[in-house]
């Protein structure tokens, strides 16, 4: 028996796998695919306090190896993710993330009030979409805005506080350290990679708000690169993501340093996909002798 | 429920220009398969396509497990598909969305189908005919080597069946659009009192805009069959979505088919 338990920063997991905001909704499309209760957890779409609409379509655009999005981070609200899912979650016996979004400082603190007296189990504050014009990305490329955010979320809540980072940075531990300075639990990376696509015979972008964010396997080597760094740099678990799409790509992840990981634009190619990498991952430790997951972590020879 | 099946390519056959007809062995899709479906399909020979394509099904036999897909080549996954052969394996999520829903009762219906969007409107005409109604059918295509569905209508060969077809360059049947035909037919069913009691169309957007806003006009239950650029195709990613009268909707659960009511056209 392969001890598969992580500790991500007070969130307990039976499995380092959880699913990446925004890819899996809460669970509920994937019922006929992945029993949700098997993850580690599952990571729901970042929520604001009253929905937001999202932007106009097209949306996606696939790239090579990869996919740019520009959703925009709509969603109900939170008081729809209360009534709905977060209860059937509950019920599936998931453990549960939830990822939250504001526009402003006071709505992520409004969101976590909201969500006190919930079933979630741990929050990851999105300082890092770059996709919406406020709050997001704007603010997480800022140190000093980053531990504003962070610290007024730790003021709020007890539960584990996971801090999602953005790549579009130049030097991604800055922002790390102002995270963990200001209260984080846990450091969650990356976020999508802005970039863009042209139609060279429209001469049209592929998305209506020209630039989206860029995920999936082509994003992979950025991804490892800055766990790595921010795992050097900090001491708190890292919950890292970003093109993994089976377990050898989940365990390069953990011997970077991450704790646990998400499986994000996998599930659109593969609905089973994160369960078949925890899966995977068990697999990988009894071939390769490994007792306990937590090895991994760091465990990177060079 | 969905499922994500391994299907077998059967055969993967060029039908006219750009055009191809896809049979694939998929035994519980072609069992459980309803009209307007789709199926979300794996360009599994190329992983750098990390995005499935959705596909409709154009006909379905569940005694011999197999489906058709006809597809248009418009890019590098259609391209990829065009390589495939027998015995060639992928994915496929199905039956996936909402199909065509007509009135339980509908008499006497129209389906207008614009170049592939013939295609998924095959089964529901099928299903119509057997429930006793009688089916006009419009299929419109650029050129006459493009109207690939054509002959397969035409081997329904079920009673109340009448299938017309235009070409934008005449080459085949009346030169036009397929909404000038749909047009005629409705202006001529209301003089005769033999009304229409339901209209359905696929196709360019366009051209479903101008089937519905005559569907509108004389008063006639309408639905279309709406594309969107799709990610997850299960409901999960909002890639899909449509603006309804109910606000956002995603296509690729809540549709693909809709109302024409729930849409602000
Ligand atoms: C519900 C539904 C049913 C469909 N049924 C059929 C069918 O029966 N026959 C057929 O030929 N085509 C059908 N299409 C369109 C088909 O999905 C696209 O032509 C196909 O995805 C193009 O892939 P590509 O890689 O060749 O094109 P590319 O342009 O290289 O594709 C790039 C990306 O854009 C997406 N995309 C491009 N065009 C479309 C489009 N028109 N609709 C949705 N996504 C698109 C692709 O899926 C891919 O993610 C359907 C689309 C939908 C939404
Ligand atoms: C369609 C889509 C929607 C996303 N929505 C969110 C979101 O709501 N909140 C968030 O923090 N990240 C969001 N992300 C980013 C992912 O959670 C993840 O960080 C990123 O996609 C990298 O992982 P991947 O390559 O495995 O997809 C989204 C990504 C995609 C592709
Ligand atoms: S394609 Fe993901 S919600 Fe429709």
């Amino acid at each position: 028996m392969v001890n598969m338990n992580v500790n991500l920063g007070g969130l307990f997991m039976k499995n380092p796998v959880t699913t990446a905001s925004g890819t899996f909704a809460a669970g509920m499309e994937f019922a006929d695919f992945v029993n949700v209760g098997d993850l580690g957890a599952v990571t729901t779409k970042g929520v604001s306090l009253h929905g937001w609409e999202g932007n106009e379509s097209p949306r996606i655009a696939e790239t090579p190896s990869g996919m740019l999005n520009s959703i925009g981070l709509q969603n109900p609200g939170v008081e729809h993710l209360k009534d709905v899912e977060l209860p059937w979650l509950a019920e599936q016996g998931a453990r549960i993330i939830v990822n939250v979004s504001g526009h402003s400082i006071e709505e992520y603190r409004e969101v976590i009030y909201a969500l006190e007296d919930t079933p979630a189990d741990a929050y990851e504050v999105n300082v890092s979409c770059p996709n919406v014009d406020a709050g997001g990305m704007t603010m997480g490329c800022d140190p000093t805005m980053v531990a504003k955010v962070v610290g007024t979320c730790r003021s709020a809540t007890l539960k584990p506080l996971i801090v999602k980072l953005t790549p579009n940075v130049t030097d991604i531990t800055e922002i790390a350290k102002a995270a963990v300075d200001a209260g984080a639990d846990a450091l969650s990376l990356i976020n999508t990679l802005l970039g863009m696509a042209i139609d060279a015979h429209t001469r049209r972008p592929k998305l209506a708000r020209v630039v989206g964010g860029l995920s999936g396997p082509a994003v992979k080597p950025v991804a490892l690169r800055m766990v790595w760094e921010c795992y050097k740099a900090t001491s708190v678990p890292i919950l890292g993501m970003g093109g993994i799409a089976n377990a050898d790509d989940a365990v390069e992840f953990m011997l970077a340093g991450a704790t646990a990981v998400a499986v994000g634009t996998a599930n659109f190619t593969n609905p089973h996909a994160s369960i078949q990498v925890a899966r995977g991952i068990e697999r990988y430790c009894r071939e390769q002798g490994v007792e306990d997951v937590n090895e991994l972590i760091g465990g990177l020879v060079c | 429920m969905l499922f994500d099946e391994i299907a077998t390519v059967v055969a993967n056959q060029k039908l006219g220009p750009g055009l191809y007809l896809m049979t694939l062995k998929a035994p519980r899709c072609a069992l459980e398969v309803q009209p307007g479906q789709f199926v979300h399909m794996m360009i599994s020979t190329n992983p750098s396509h990390v995005l499935r394509r959705p596909f409709s099904v154009y006909a379905a036999d569940a005694r011999t497990e197999l489906i058709d897909v006809l597809y248009q080549v418009v890019g590098g996954g259609t391209f990829e598909m065009t390589k495939w052969q027998e015995g060639t394996r992928t994915a496929i999520v199905a039956p996936v969305g909402r199909g065509w829903k007509p009135p339980y009762n509908a008499r006497r219906a129209l389906l207008v189908g614009g170049g592939v969007g013939a295609a998924p409107l095959y089964m529901l005409c099928d299903q119509l005919l057997d429930k006793g109604a009688d089916v006009d059918v419009v299929l419109g295509a650029a050129t006459g080597e493009c109207l690939v569905c054509l002959d397969r209508y035409f081997d329904l060969r079920k009673p109340g069946l009448r299938v017309l077809h235009t070409t934008d360059d005449g080459s085949a049947g009346a030169e036009g659009f397929c909404t000038d035909l749909a047009e005629d037919a409705l202006a001529l069913a209301a003089r005769t009192g033999k009304r229409y009691d339901y209209v359905a169309a696929c196709g360019p957007e366009p051209m479903m805009r101008i089937a519905a806003g005559l569907a509108k006009l004389y008063g006639i239950p309408c639905e279309v069959s709406l594309e969107r650029r799709m990610a997850c195709g299960i409901g999960a990613c909002l890639s899909c979505v449509v603006d309804t009268v109910d606000g956002k909707k995603r296509a690729c659960v809540d549709g693909p088919v809709f109302d024409i009511r729930e849409l602000p056209w």
